[in-house]
Order: structure tokens, then C-alpha cells, then sequence
């Protein structure tokens, strides 16, 4: 399956965005990695492009609570983005939250998965879990 | 001059030509009553007749070049990638389409030299479909060409007449694949100039290839500060009669595009003195800042409607200030320049005859303080003996 990868924002940490492109594709992933410093028109256009099927977003300096909000009205305006999978992780908020709050908060946005400090390995078990329930009929 | 050998150069703009030898520069106002053969001869012909044909070299941006209509499906990508190429090959862009909106755009009513089709990378298929082909029915065009998936390139093929299909300017990592489609549209270019009657009978007097004049600019480039003290990076504004050029090094923009060219170019179709004037004024009115920049220069409004040397300066400095705030604020303008970290401003043109390097300094101050509230400074240099197109035409003789 294809996935868009990147850290979204003026965000420049660059090691996780590293990380996830490996283990993606050991994962057996075909993985478009936009990079650091990544507008989010950008990720939609890339899913255009490819005919990705997931969007994997990084957010480690902790922006994406001012900008999330405006991802549902953004998506809104690409018209076969229906079926995508949208994933988010990282630092989430800025300073410390509780992902009970946090979690229900990016669903809102229109994520399907949210991984608010979670460990790179774990999140991606649930997405592949996640992709097999989609699956089964 | 930088010629090394006896040569002539020759530039045939929109509004006036340079004539430039060993020794000497002359510069005249175009006759458009004239053949511009008649009336390069009419000015210069003792000067012409005394070189041989292959001692000749001539470029032109007259008839304003080829424009092209540019569908593609995302802005970040196909169409940036579309445009990007289409204004290093020296051709002007009406519009470009996101295709998923295809049936809200209107149909232009000009004849379109070349449409450019183009979305996804190889391994996607299925793009495009009707509402495509019903758009191309109404749209009138001389030439189209498909770049995008190879997948779709037969379907495209069976649904577009005349269609040429070129390999992919996206490659399977998203990057920009330029060579195809450039190489594509120069050709272009240079058959339409070939074609034109006037530039035609150019060939009674040069045995060499006439060029278009924004490719001779974009080559010279990366020797420029070979002829000046340029800093990098630096910025080149071509301010002519019909239009405005920015030739930029790309470190200035922060971007995806990742290509081997270390230049770009930008093109602002109705911002020039002479031919574009009354667009220029109707731009400047538009711009909130302008009447503020008047006051500065110590001009009313009524100098647009003046016919004068100094009314000519202002609007020089109007174009000057307008270029740089459409690459500043206006995100639509596809890039935008970290004016911060330039280094020098370059300017070539006609422009570098009435203008004085003080008075361009003033404009770029007024820039940097009203529009980036900045101290910044750049260095503003003219390139008042056209050293940057000799540069570009040298560049090919050592090409060849
Ligand atoms: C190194 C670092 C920097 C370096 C970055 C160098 C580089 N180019 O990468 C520098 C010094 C430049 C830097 C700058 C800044 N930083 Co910093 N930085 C760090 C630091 C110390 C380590 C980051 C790192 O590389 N970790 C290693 C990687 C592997 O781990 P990770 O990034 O946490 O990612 C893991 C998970 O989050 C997860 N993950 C990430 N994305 C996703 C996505 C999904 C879907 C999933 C499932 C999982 C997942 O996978 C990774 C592996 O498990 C962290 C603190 C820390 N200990 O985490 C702060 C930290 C991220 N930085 C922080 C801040 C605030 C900044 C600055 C704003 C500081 C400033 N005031 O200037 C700037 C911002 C610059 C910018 N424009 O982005 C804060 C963010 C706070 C917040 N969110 O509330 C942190 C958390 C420090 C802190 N505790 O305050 N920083």
C-alpha cells in the first residue's frame, strides 16, 4: 500500500520522520516521505499524485493544536479523498495533555488514528490493524 | 563590451532593439510601421552590413512568445512542476486548471499555442476521463501535449487528437523530471519564431539560430558574477516594454521542486512601460501602498496621465515595487522569494537607461521598510552595457 509521510508545519524535527520512513517500509509499505517542514495542502496533493491510500502525519513541536481545526474544511476541497486513511502522531500538544483528551479531540479533526506520544512501533501495529478490519467484509 | 571576437549582437524586444558590437551599444525605439529588418537597417545598417552573417547574433521577445494553458491535478505538484518548466523554457501561462474542478473554470477565448496535460506519478491509472475531453472541445489550441502518467497515455492518446506524448515530469519519488518538456516547448518557441514573417527575414542577415531572449538570460546566469561583483544570491528584474522577468536562484525558495537548475524564472505578462502601460497603472491603482510610495517620490496621481521623461521613471519605479509585492505577499504568485537573505538586485533591461542606480535604491528601500518592515538593504547593480545577454549568446558558441 502506498502512504504519505512527513512532518507537518515549520516543524524541523527530522529524526522521527526518519525513522518511520524505514520502518514503513519494512513494513512492506510503498512510502512517499514529503519531509520536514510540510504544508498540509501539500499532503493532500501528494495523495492526489500517488493514489495513496494512507496519510501518516508527524507533528513533534507540538503546532498541530493550532492548525487542526482547519484540516476537515481543507480536505473538504479535494473531492476523492473519501476512503483515505488518515493518521497522526508525535507531540500533539504543546506542553504536557492527557491523551484522553487529546485522542478524542483529533478524531474530531478528522483523523482516524491518533498516536499522541505513542512509540513508533505500537502506532503502526494499530494501523495495520486497522487496515485489516477495514478489510474484512 | 565582453566580446572576445568581432561580433554583433543584436536583441529584438517588444518595444525597441540593441545593437551592441566591440566597441560601440545602441539601443532605438522599434517602428512598428516597419518590417524589423527595414527598420534595424533604417538605424543601422552601415554597422550590420559591415559583419558576416556568422558574426552575427540575435535574439528576440518580440510578438510576445508562445502562452500555454497548464491542467493538472494538485497545485503543489503537477501544476507547479508544469509551470516551473513552462517559464524556464521562456513561455507565458494563461491559466492553469486543478482538474478535479475542471467544469467551474471558463473557456479562454484566446487561441492557446500550447496545452499541457499532466497529473500523477506512473504507477497511478484512471485519471483523467470526460469532463477532460468535453473542456479541450471548446478550448481552441494549435498543439497539446500530455505529460503525466504513462498509464493514461493511451487513453489520452485515443480521446486527443494530435496529442504528443512526452515522458512524466513527475517521477516515482515526486520529484521534477524537466528535460522532456523543456526541451519540448524551446522547440516550440523556436519554431514559432521561425515562423514569424518578420523575424524570418532576420535570417537575411545571421547564418546563427535566433533565440528566444529569456533562454539567453536564464544561460548566462550562473556566470554573472564573473562580469560583476554580484553577491549571491541575487535576483535579476528584466523590466521591458511588454513585460516583467525575475530570473531568481532558486536558494531563495523554500520548495519541493528539486531540479539541476540552479535558476528559475518568473514572468508578469501585463507589468511593462510601453505596451502594458495602462495595465501597470491599473495594477499600481489597485496596490494600497502605492499612493504612499507617490507621496514619497514626490509625484500626484496625475503623472500617469503625463507624457514625460519623468513620468516614465516613475512608472519604471511602479513596476520596480509592484513585481516585488506580487513575490512577496500573494501566495497565488506560485513562489515566494525570502527577500531577506538577497544579496544583490539586479536589473537589466531598458530600464537600466532611465533609471539611475540612487533611483532604484530608492524604491527597494521604500520596499524592504513599508512591505517587510526590514532594514535589509540589497546592492543594487546595473547591467547598463546588456553584458548579461552577451554572456548568454557567448554561452552558446562555447555549447556548440
Ligand atoms: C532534537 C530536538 C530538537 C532539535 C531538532 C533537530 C532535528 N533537525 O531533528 C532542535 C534543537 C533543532 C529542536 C528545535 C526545537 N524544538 Co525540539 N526537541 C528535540 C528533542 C530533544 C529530541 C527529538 C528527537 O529527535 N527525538 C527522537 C525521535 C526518534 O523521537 P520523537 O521525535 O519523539 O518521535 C518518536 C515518537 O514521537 C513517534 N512519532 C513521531 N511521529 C509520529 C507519527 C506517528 C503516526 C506515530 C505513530 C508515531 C510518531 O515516533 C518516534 C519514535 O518512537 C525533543 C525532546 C525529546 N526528548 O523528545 C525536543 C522537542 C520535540 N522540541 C521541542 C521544542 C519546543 C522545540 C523548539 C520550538 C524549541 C525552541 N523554542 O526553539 C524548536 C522548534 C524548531 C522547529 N521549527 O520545529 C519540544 C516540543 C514541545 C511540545 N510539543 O510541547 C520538545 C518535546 C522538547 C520539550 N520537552 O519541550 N529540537
Amino acid at each position: 500500500m502506498k502512504v504519505v509521510t512527513g512532518v507537518v508545519g515549520n516543524d524541523i524535527h527530522v529524526v522521527a520522520n526518519r525513522l518511520i520512513d524505514l520502518s514503513l517500509r519494512a513494513r512492506g509499505f510503498e512510502v512517499f516521505n514529503l519531509g520536514v517542514n510540510t504544508y498540509l495542502e501539500e499532503f493532500f496533493d501528494a495523495v492526489v499524485e500517488t493514489g495513496a491510500e494512507i496519510l501518516l502525519i508527524s507533528s513533534l513541536n507540538g503546532e498541530a493544536e493550532g492548525w487542526g481545526r482547519e484540516v476537515k474544511a481543507l480536505k473538504a476541497q479535494y473531492k476523492n479523498l473519501d476512503d483515505l486513511i488518515m493518521m497522526i502522531g508525535g507531540n500533539l500538544v504543546v506542553g504536557s495533555g492527557k491523551a484522553e483528551d487529546i485522542v478524542p479531540r483529533y478524531k474530531k479533526y478528522g483523523f482516524d488514528l491518533v498516536c499522541h506520544q505513542v512509540d513508533l512501533n505500537t502506532g503502526l501495529d494499530t494501523l495495520e490493524a486497522f487496515i485489516q478490519e477495514r478489510n474484512t467484509p | 563590451m565582453s566580446q572576445t571576437s568581432n561580433q554583433l549582437l543584436i536583441d529584438v524586444g517588444s518595444t525597441y532593439f540593441k545593437v551592441s558590437t566591440n566597441d560601440s551599444i545602441e539601443q532605438h525605439f522599434r517602428d512598428f510601421n516597419k518590417d524589423i529588418l527595414d527598420d534595424l537597417l533604417h538605424h543601422c545598417g552601415a554597422t550590420i552590413n559591415s559583419f558576416a552573417k556568422e558574426d552575427v547574433y540575435i535574439c528576440s521577445s518580440a510578438n510576445g512568445g508562445l502562452n500555454t494553458l497548464i491542467i493538472g491535478v494538485s497545485n503543489s505538484f503537477s501544476l507547479k512542476y508544469a509551470t516551473n518548466i513552462a517559464f524556464n523554457s521562456g513561455i507565458n501561462i494563461i491559466d492553469t486548471i486543478l482538474y478535479q474542478n475542471i467544469e467551474g473554470y471558463s473557456v479562454p477565448s484566446d487561441l492557446i499555442d500550447v496545452v499541457i496535460i499532466v497529473g500523477t506519478i506512473d504507477s497511478c491509472a484512471g485519471m483523467f476521463g470526460e469532463d477532460l475531453y468535453q473542456y479541450l472541445g471548446k478550448l481552441e489550441y494549435s498543439n497539446i501535449v500530455f505529460v503525466g502518467s504513462e498509464q493514461d497515455a493511451a487513453t489520452i492518446e485515443q480521446n486527443i487528437a494530435k496529442v504528443v506524448v512526452l515522458p512524466n515530469i513527475i517521477d516515482n519519488k515526486l520529484h521534477i523530471v524537466e528535460e522532456h518538456l523543456k526541451q519540448y516547448l524551446t522547440n516550440l518557441y523556436q519554431q514559432d519564431i521561425e515562423g514569424k514573417e518578420d523575424i524570418k527575414h532576420l535570417y537575411d542577415i545571421t547564418s546563427n539560430q535566433i533565440y528566444p531572449t529569456p533562454y539567453i538570460v536564464n544561460r548566462a546566469l550562473p556566470q554573472i558574477d564573473a562580469r560583476y561583483s554580484v553577491v549571491n544570491p541575487f535576483i535579476l528584474l528584466d523590466i521591458g516594454g511588454a513585460t516583467t522577468d525575475i530570473h531568481y536562484s532558486k536558494d531563495l525558495v523554500d520548495d519541493n521542486l528539486v531540479t539541476t537548475n540552479e535558476f528559475d524564472r518568473l514572468v508578469f505578462k501585463k507589468l511593462g512601460v510601453y505596451k502594458s502601460k495602462q495595465s501597470l497603472i491599473f495594477t499600481a491603482k489597485n496596490n494600497e501602498f502605492v499612493y504612499e510610495l507617490l507621496m514619497h517620490l514626490k509625484v500626484t496621481e496625475n503623472i500617469f496621465d503625463e507624457q514625460s521623461k519623468k513620468a516614465t521613471k516613475i512608472l519604471m519605479q511602479l513596476a520596480i515595487f509592484l513585481v516585488l509585492c506580487k513575490i512577496s505577499h500573494y501566495r497565488k504568485a506560485y513562489i515566494n522569494l525570502k527577500f531577506l537573505t538577497i544579496n544583490s538586485f539586479v536589473l537589466t533591461g531598458g530600464i537600466t537607461k532611465v533609471l539611475s542606480v540612487a533611483e532604484i535604491e530608492d524604491i527597494v528601500g521604500f520596499f524592504y521598510k513599508k512591505i517587510l518592515t526590514s532594514e535589509h538593504r540589497p546592492v543594487v547593480v546595473l547591467d547598463s552595457n546588456y553584458d548579461i545577454w552577451t554572456l548568454g549568446v557567448q554561452g552558446d558558441q562555447s555549447c556548440q
